[in-house]
């Protein structure tokens, strides 16, 4: 069965209907897809866990509840039941033993509740794992084989569905793109006074393709503005695209590499029709993760542009001296939120901080951080599913409490699911705080030099 | 007692053989090699995860269950002893003192750190929620052979109970979670890889990367 039927298999009803519909052949499509989805590091892996159970509080979900279903171990020992079942050396002959029953629809349900409902992959558990079991990895792979029977919540579904069909998963249509791009480069030429800044889009042999989150375009346009006043600063040669310009990936999350290979194969086209040598990445944790690490072994070829996040170039223009900051124009008490993919997953930890060291005068870290920080809850595709938000605004509890505890006025985050996430933290926990991107902080402290007197 | 020390080699070969056939099982799975631009090195993280990366002041969960973490290294630290003293026993090696009594110690701590462990296990509701029969049955028969290691150093005449508890151990190793004696050092070295290869691990390459910035 292709994606596509896939997606038409089920056209209505819950979860729970699609649960008991599943025919055998279904439930032998699980099995094989799972299969698949395994190697030879996530056998090694699965092998591993002793159920020492000390992942536990590593897991925002487990301490905001204490339920034992959210625990790490427990997670993984979901999908641990099957690997012994089937495919382990010797868990078919000690079954009992091991505790390692048949694929069944209860633990299929399970699967959804937990796997999808209980977990942001964030893999702050495999940091604290005595094995250094990446357990995040082994939960997408059975996510991937729950999304290749149609068992993926449906919001979340959905979010992949409109970005497969539309381009981004805004559903954003061309016109709206650029009429946008038209209205905010005037905002920002007003804003500047320079008739010269541009907000460029689809130029030729630009060195840099820059990717957006669209949910930038549709509700938070100063980001976007932000990123073109410190890109017109540093004299930077570089376009959007009038047509592929989403940088998030919900194909990463609802573990179906298909439509993941598709949505990143479409950036890298675009920077190669418009002959970019570089992809910047908006301020997405998700959407960096998956460009820049997960999109080669996708698409199964290595990378051939250079594939980076805005806060590297950022840094970059700061320490070439290509943009001057001021930070007395930021001089509330600012705190860092270190989106999971875009830090702990994807390598990017310090920019960030060299990046506010200049913007903001009053700095402080919430603990723990970098690495270690705690999931805001935003992650894994829990904002798309609407059927466990109680659950992720409960989580977020713990990321709450972090907030305030540094008592700061101004939440900084590269991340919009970050952002969606800590505005309902906001809300619900009654939080004193503005939250903002990096780069807006950083484009608020910009000191414009016009062009003419460079 | 020539027949149990025999059976205690034999049964440490299966235990090995069986166990390097589930790492070739693992591997047979396939790994398709890492296509992205590394950011940071490999080998870095997998020094990092083998070692730094495993104390306390680095890894949080174990700093927030430093009595269990203890306990795990006192319960590791008695096996060693035990696997060594029925070693030496079955290829009739004269163990030099003070060595016997620095293992009864040992196998003494490891033994206590086991039986706390397992009433750790037996008496906490989270815990027994992930842990199925052989999570209770490998520390027990690990136990007791930590036991009868113990007693076999005061009381010769208990040799053969512990040689035959060293055999059952050893059996037991590839069938069920005891296998992570070898599957510890495979996921610690992936995961310090993957980590690594991200620049994400170890945190002093990042320090020196900001110091640069």
């Amino acid at each position: 069965m292709s994606r596509g039927e896939v997606l038409t298999a089920f056209p209505t009803g819950s979860l729970d209907e699609k649960i008991e519909a599943l025919s055998e052949g279904d439930i032998q499509k699980i099995l094989a897809v799972f299969r698949e989805k395994l190697d030879a590091s996530a056998a090694a892996f699965l092998y591993s866990c002793v159920h020492c159970g000390l992942c536990a509080e590593a897991c925002h979900y487990y301490l905001a509840t204490g339920e034992a279903e959210a625990m790490p171990a427990a997670k993984l020992e979901l999908v641990n039941r099957i690997f012994k079942k089937y495919h382990s050396l010797l868990g078919r002959k000690l079954r009992p033993l091991l505790g390692a029953p048949a694929l069944s629809r209860e633990l299929i349900r399970e699967w959804v509740d937990s796997l999808f409902g209980r977990c942001t992959l964030c893999g702050r558990c495999s940091l604290n794992c005595t094995m250094g079991i990446n357990i995040f990895t082994l939960i997408r792979a059975a996510r991937s084989a729950l999304a290749a029977v149609g068992l993926v919540p449906p919001g979340l579904q959905s979010t992949v569905e409109t970005a497969i069909r539309s381009g981004n998963n805004m559903g954003i249509s061309k016109e709206n793109w650029l009429e946008t791009i038209a209205w905010l480069e005037e905002e920002l030429q007003n804003e500047v006074g320079e008739p010269e800044v541009r907000l460029p889009v689809d130029r030729r042999g630009a060195k840099i393709l820059y990717a957006i989150n669209p949910r930038e375009a549709m509700f938070f346009p100063l980001s976007i503005s932000a990123v073109g006043k410190i890109f017109y600063a540093a004299g930077e040669d570089w376009t959007f695209s009038s047509v592929n310009f989403d940088v998030t990936n919900y194909g990463l999350y609802s573990g179906d590499d298909e439509a993941a290979a598709t949505m990143s194969a479409r950036l890298l086209q675009a920077a190669e029709e418009l002959g970019c040598c570089e992809i910047i990445l908006a301020e997405c944790g998700h959407g960096f993760n998956s460009n820049r690490w997960e999109a080669p072994q996708w698409l199964g070829q290595e990378q051939k542009l250079r594939v980076r996040s805005i806060l590297e170039i950022v840094a970059e223009y700061i320490r070439d001296g290509r943009i001057r900051l001021d930070p007395a124009r930021n001089a509330k008490l600012h705190t860092l939120h270190d989106p999971c993919n875009l830090v702990r997953l994807g390598g990017i930890i310090e920019e960030q901080r060299y990046i506010l060291r200049h913007a903001v005068e009053n700095f402080i870290e919430m603990h723990p951080n970098r690495e270690k920080n705690y999931c805001c809850g935003g992650g894994g595709g829990q904002l798309a599913m609407s059927n466990f938000a109680k659950r992720r605004i409960e989580a977020g509890k713990i990321k709450a409490e972090q907030v305030r505890a540094t008592g700061a006025e101004v939440v900084a985050t590269p991340c919009h699911n970050c952002i969606d996430q800590l505005m309902e933290l906001k809300k619900h926990y009654q939080l004193a705080i503005e939250i903002r991107t990096v780069c807006e902080i950083a484009a608020e402290a910009l000191i414009i030099t016009p062009r003419a007197k460079r | 007692m020539t027949g149990l020390r025999f059976g205690v080699l034999l049964s440490l070969i299966c235990s090995l053989a069986l166990l390097a056939w589930q790492v070739l099982h693992a591997r047979s799975f396939g790994q398709q090699r890492p296509l992205s631009r590394p950011r940071g090195k490999p080998h870095r993280g997998i020094f990092y995860s083998l070692g730094p990366g495993m104390l306390p002041w680095e890894k949080e969960s174990a700093a927030k269950h430093l009595p269990t973490y203890l306990a795990g290294v006192l319960y590791h630290a008695g096996i060693f002893a035990a696997i060594l003293l029925s070693l030496g026993l079955a290829v009739q090696v004269d163990i030099p003192k003070p060595l016997p009594t620095l293992f009864m110690v040992t196998m003494a701590g490891g033994f206590l750190a086991g039986t706390g462990l397992l009433l750790k296990r037996s008496l906490k509701p989270s815990l027994r929620y992930i842990s199925c029969p052989d999570d209770f049955l490998a520390n027990i028969l690990v136990d007791i052979f930590l036991l009868t290691g113990l007693l076999s150093v005061s009381f010769p005449a208990l040799v053969s109970f512990f040689l035959a508890t060293a055999i059952l151990t050893f059996l037991y190793v590839p069938l069920g979670k005891i296998r992570h004696c070898f599957f510890f050092f495979y996921s610690r070295v992936l995961f310090g890889s993957y980590f690594g290869r991200r620049g994400v691990l170890p945190p002093e390459s990042r320090a020196k990367r900001r110091d640069k910035a």
